[in-house]
């Protein structure tokens, strides 16, 4: 009876040394859980995977730091898939505190494939308005946009004379940890101007986007960091890259996170109810 | 006067912005493009307003030595060191904002501050999830099934042994408290579970944990938001209708007539 009662008051540094000792283990050495990828990942790896070479892909990086290690890997596989096939990567941004994030994206990824900034990626940076900003760029990106985030203008960078506007576009990729995000690209960019929508989000957001892939609006979706891990594998498995793989490595830390946290409920739950039983 | 201008102009901008949507005439066009620009640059003082009353709700905390007054002082040296370094020497690639301020400290800061939220989650959940009800005991086979299954571990294991579980958890629990309504939902679970073996020829079926955690998430959830979203949609026509028509007037604030 003690050691329930033990149990129900077990001290919380307890729980977060064990937590801290089941996420790093698996850092040092890998379980090598391995990680299949769904059918919402390969959506959009087929959607990315169908657009011509030559042509295009927006991709809106909508996230800050604290989601940064959720959801930066889906960002760099999805510009390295896309490097991969020819195609041309603009990248932009909803979230000020995320500028930086996508300015590394556009700094690191592109000399990996031999791609030029100007010539096959462009980062636009971000700019106040949010749905103005996307209705804007519907119209004229470069009215919206008159120069890049480093202040150069876009009627200097080749890649900017074949994209004058999202109809230009065959498809966003919007990568959210919050509002705003993929949903305002689906309410201004998808409904006006036609675009193929796309979204990244963190695992606890990523049910609010069911309905959005069932009625089609969206083309595909990378849910938190496995979504990260399955659009790796699938980068990987065709060959277009062979880039260390970040999410990949961190699922088996998550899985045991998670498994840990369900022993501890159930634990938490068997000691409720035996001392509930006693005390009665 | 003060309040029936900005009326007039919600009436007449919410009304023609609407036709607009539908009117793809150049001049309509042109007439849209125009007011985006004007967004954005309302947008724009909008940052510099939020700005100003940000410095003035900190100075106000700092003069009235308010609870946690020196973590104001914090913010205020943070916002006034970032604003000089972000204004003296860009925020362009390689900068010192971009490299030290941004990747070293933002970056760094922001990560950690998240991912304390998985030691407080296992914390929070280890003594407030408990399946006291029937409802609550439903949201915890479904969280069991979902975080399984979100998870590449959830691949290797099968549904059919993951309800096993559930269901000499529901006995054990019922023949404990001697819960009858425990008792029968085992039962009830037990013949369910045969049936699905007899229906599989008695072999145990191969439907994994991430195929019943995209059911649960495709089909109960979704049904649930979705009748969510078109309450919050419709509330908003219904509220974008009553300031277009002056029936809702919070958004002027306070002030005389």
């Amino acid at each position: 009876m003690k050691f329930f009662h033990y149990l129900l008051k077990i001290d919380r540094r307890i729980i977060y040394l064990i937590v801290g000792l089941l996420v790093m283990l698996p850092l040092i050495k890998p379980l090598g859980l391995g990680v299949s990828s769904g059918p919402r990942a390969k959506a959009l790896f087929d959607a990315i995977d169908a657009v011509p070479a030559g042509k295009t892909i927006l991709i809106s990086v909508d996230f800050d730091p604290s989601s940064m290690p959720e959801l930066y890997p889906m960002l760099t596989a999805v510009m390295r898939h896309a490097f991969a096939k020819n195609l041309k990567v603009l990248l932009c941004g909803l979230w000020v505190t995320g500028a930086g994030l996508a300015d590394r994206a556009a700094t690191e990824i592109p000399p990996e494939f031999g791609k030029k900034y100007g010539e096959d990626v462009v980062y636009l940076g971000w700019k106040a308005g949010i749905d103005a900003v996307i209705l804007g760029m519907g119209e004229n990106i470069k009215n919206v946009f008159p120069v890049d985030y480093n202040g150069r203008p876009l009627d200097s960078m080749p890649m900017m004379n074949t994209v004058k506007q999202l109809r230009d576009i065959p498809i966003v990729f919007a990568i959210s940890a919050g509002t705003p995000g993929y949903q305002d690209w689906l309410l201004y960019a998808q409904s006006r101007y036609g675009m193929r929508v796309g979204a990244g989000m963190t695992a606890v957001s990523a049910a609010d986007a069911y309905p959005y892939l069932q009625s089609g609006q969206l083309t595909g979706m990378l849910a938190g960091m496995k979504g990260g891990a399955e659009y790796e594998v699938l980068v990987q498995k065709a060959g277009y890259s062979k880039a260390y793989m970040p999410a990949v490595a961190a699922m088996d830390s998550q899985s045991l996170a998670h498994i840990v946290i369900l022993i501890l409920v159930i634990i938490g739950n068997i000691a409720y109810f035996v001392t509930r039983k006693r005390g009665a | 006067m003060k309040r029936s201008i900005p009326l007039a102009i919600c009436l007449i901008m919410g009304i023609t912005m609407m036709i607009q949507f539908f009117v793809p005439h150049p001049a309509s066009v042109a007439f849209f493009e125009l007011t985006a620009k004007w967004v954005r640059i309302i947008g724009a003082f909008a940052l510099v307003l939020g700005t100003g009353s940000l410095v003035m709700y900190h100075i106000d905390k700092i003069q009235r030595r308010r609870t946690g007054w020196y973590y104001s002082i914090v913010t205020l040296i943070a916002a006034v060191i970032t604003t000089v370094i972000g204004l003296g020497w860009g925020i362009k690639s390689g900068s010192i904002f971009q490299n030290v301020i941004f990747s070293n400290l933002m970056v760094p800061l922001n990560a950690s501050m998240f991912a304390i939220l998985a030691f407080y989650m296992a914390s929070a959940a280890y003594r407030a999830f408990r399946a006291r009800t029937k409802e609550a005991a439903l949201l915890l086979v479904a969280a069991f099934i979902v975080m399984l299954g979100m998870v590449p571990i959830g691949a290797h294991v099968p549904f059919f042994w993951f309800m096993v579980v559930v269901n000499v958890a529901l006995l054990v629990v019922g023949l404990v408290n001697r819960s009858k309504a425990l008792l029968i939902g085992a039962g009830a679970l037990v013949v369910g579970l045969l049936a699905w073996l007899g229906f599989s020829g008695f072999k145990v079926p191969q439907l994994m944990l991430p195929d019943t955690a995209e059911w649960v998430l495709s089909v109960p959830n979704m049904a649930a938001k979705r009748a969510i979203q078109f309450g919050v949609a419709l509330g908003g026509i219904a509220t974008a209708l009553k300031v277009i028509l002056g029936i809702e007037r919070g958004w002027l604030g306070g002030g005389k007539q």
